[in-house]
């Protein structure tokens, strides 16, 4: 059996991205990204949008059935 | 907690100023055409359903026969809609998170009009008979070669904005938008290769198929979501470490999943065996998005009442365990012997697509546009309106052919009962379906005229947050 050369280009591309997606945990690891009880959590808040202070509150919350 | 407007605090908010207006008029272009095929990929679906409910209905005009508009619609709000409008959401997303301002604008401005381009081409194509006949790619080549282009001008962009964060710490979001970019052109160019025939062809198929949801519209959903239910609660997500086992579990087993579309057809055993598994794995990498974001929210549900975001992007993260619960046990062979060929697996897709995929991407909207329009939405009502609309329209959607495809599913396998027998007892569930497609129409049509109103900055001006010129957010 012969295995066409498509075939053959498209595995190698394929086993290129699995090597990619390897490197990547690699380097994750390797960088402290994937460390346990880091802050990483906490990037998403600075000072002027704090955690503790919600955003986005377009509706009025006074109302007894706001959610109507 | 709120700092006195200090020299730091008022550099942030510069920052976060310039980056919003760096990404105004892509992520704007995006989102407008997005909604734009939300129309129309919404007007064709509901034309489909109703052809259940009277067959003769338009049979008379070629291009509106159900065998084109069933996948025109499809196209329509997956490549128009979906991807536009995530595409949208990603770049704003992932200059906020490298803290840099979206690179190669003038690229991406190319790339929103070629993609706009494969779109009308490639619909234009389905409906006047051109299609490739082969689901989710019936796009003919030089379409889906402008889309091509157009995604890879994208991807570049992200890229680089990327390659230039500002930030030591990559944010679980980050993982999701960089790695959907990286996957899909690869995913979308391989599968549209014009060399496969045969039972590998339907093998490629149902590999493209699945995993246009989960290398691209899943990481999409999700990238949103770890970003909007912390950011818009005030509180960091419940287990951070969590979150990046379940992308990481996520990328390990999801790409396995296609080939359960075909269990019980013609591609060897040990492939459908290998798909069931990595389908049922993917109860993992749920479970932890789940728990997750239920652990976040839990306490703060009150904030479903006065955020429109979170409260489409909760639904969104529910549905979204929902989905992949229901795709897990969908994927056994004893459930496919009942539901294989039935409704109940549009039920499924449109619980995925829409009720999760598709009110994440609301919800995200609804935070960035006042951002980058520079506008608050005028009328909160409706907002609400649309909420409701949508919400009610694919519960009432997801339950009728769930319900109806089983029912069909069990009455096909009984070879005493008649077809036509089969089919009048799939009406009253057919016709709930395109009750609730009309409903979500009015929806769409409501968030359609509220965006509108966002572009042109018309309708009342409100000067509450998110966007005021004194104190910009």
């Amino acid at each position: 059996m012969t295995i066409p050369p498509v075939v053959l280009l498209l595995v190698l591309v394929a086993l290129c991205g699995a090597a990619l997606a390897l490197a990547a945990f690699v380097w994750a690891v390797r960088n402290g990204q994937l460390d346990p009880g880091g802050a990483g959590a906490s990037v998403i808040f600075d000072e002027e949008e704090p955690a503790g202070a919600p955003t986005d509150q377009v509706f009025p919350a006074r109302k007894e059935h706001a959610l109507l | 907690m709120t700092s006195a407007p200090g020299e730091k605090n008022a550099d942030l908010v510069s920052r976060r100023r310039s980056l919003d207006e760096a990404a105004a008029l892509p992520v704007l272009l995006y989102f407008t055409t997005g909604v734009v095929w939300l129309l129309v990929g919404t007007v064709l679906g509901l034309i489909a359903s109703l052809k259940f409910d009277m067959p003769d209905w338009l049979s008379r005009v070629a291009p509106l026969t159900f065998g084109r508009v069933r996948p025109a619609h499809l196209n329509a709000v997956t490549y128009g809609w979906a991807s536009l409008a995530g595409a949208g959401c990603l770049l704003w997303l992932v200059s906020r998170l490298c803290l840099v301002p979206v690179q190669l604008r003038k690229s991406l401005i190319a790339s929103a009009a070629l993609w706009n381009l494969g779109l009308i081409y490639g619909t234009g194509a389905i409906l006047f008979g051109y299609s490739r006949g082969v689901e989710w790619l019936e796009y003919p080549l030089p379409a889906a070669g402008m889309i091509a282009a157009a995604f890879l001008l994208f991807a570049a962009s992200i890229l680089q904005t990327f390659r230039r964060r500002t930030v030591p710490h990559l944010y679980v979001s980050l993982w999701y938008a960089v790695a959907a970019v990286v996957w899909f052109p690869f995913l979308y160019v391989v599968a549209n290769l014009p060399v496969y025939s045969g039972v590998t062809h339907a093998a490629v198929n149902w590999w493209y198929g699945h995993n246009a949801l989960a290398v691209w519209f899943t990481p999409i959903g999700l990238a949103l979501a770890y970003y909007f239910i912390p950011k818009v609660i005030g509180r960091p997500i419940y287990s951070y470490y969590l979150s990046l086992l379940g992308f990481w579990s996520f990328a390990l087993f999801y790409n396995w999943n296609g080939i359960h579309h075909l269990v019980g057809g013609p591609v060897p055993t040990w492939l459908q065996t290998i798909s069931i598994i990595a389908s049922v794995l993917m109860v993992i990498p749920v479970m932890a998005v789940a728990v997750n974001h239920h652990l976040t929210t839990a306490g703060n549900f009150r904030y479903l009442r006065t955020s429109p975001t979170l409260r489409f992007t909760v639904v969104g993260a529910m549905c979204y365990t929902a989905v992949s619960f229901q795709g897990s046990l969908e994927a056994l062979r004893d459930m496919q012997e009942v539901v294989h060929f039935t409704h109940y697996t549009i039920g499924h897709a449109h619980l995925g697509v829409y009720a999760f995929l598709t009110m994440i991407l609301f919800g995200a909207m609804y935070y960035i546009t006042p951002r980058v329009a520079k506008w608050n939405w005028p009328q909160p009502k409706l907002i609400k309106l649309h909420f409701w609309l949508t919400a009610a329209g694919i519960g009432i959607y997801v339950v009728a052919m769930c319900t109806g495809g089983v029912l069909q599913g069990y009455a096909m396998n009984d070879p005493a009962r008649p077809f036509v027998e089969v089919i009048r007892l799939t009406r009253p569930w057919l016709g709930m379906r395109s009750v609730s497609g009309m409903m979500i129409l009015a929806g769409h049509l409501v968030f359609a005229y509220l965006f509108a109103q966002m572009i042109y900055h018309t309708g009342p001006r409100r000067e509450t947050a998110p966007w005021t010129e004194a104190t910009p957010v």
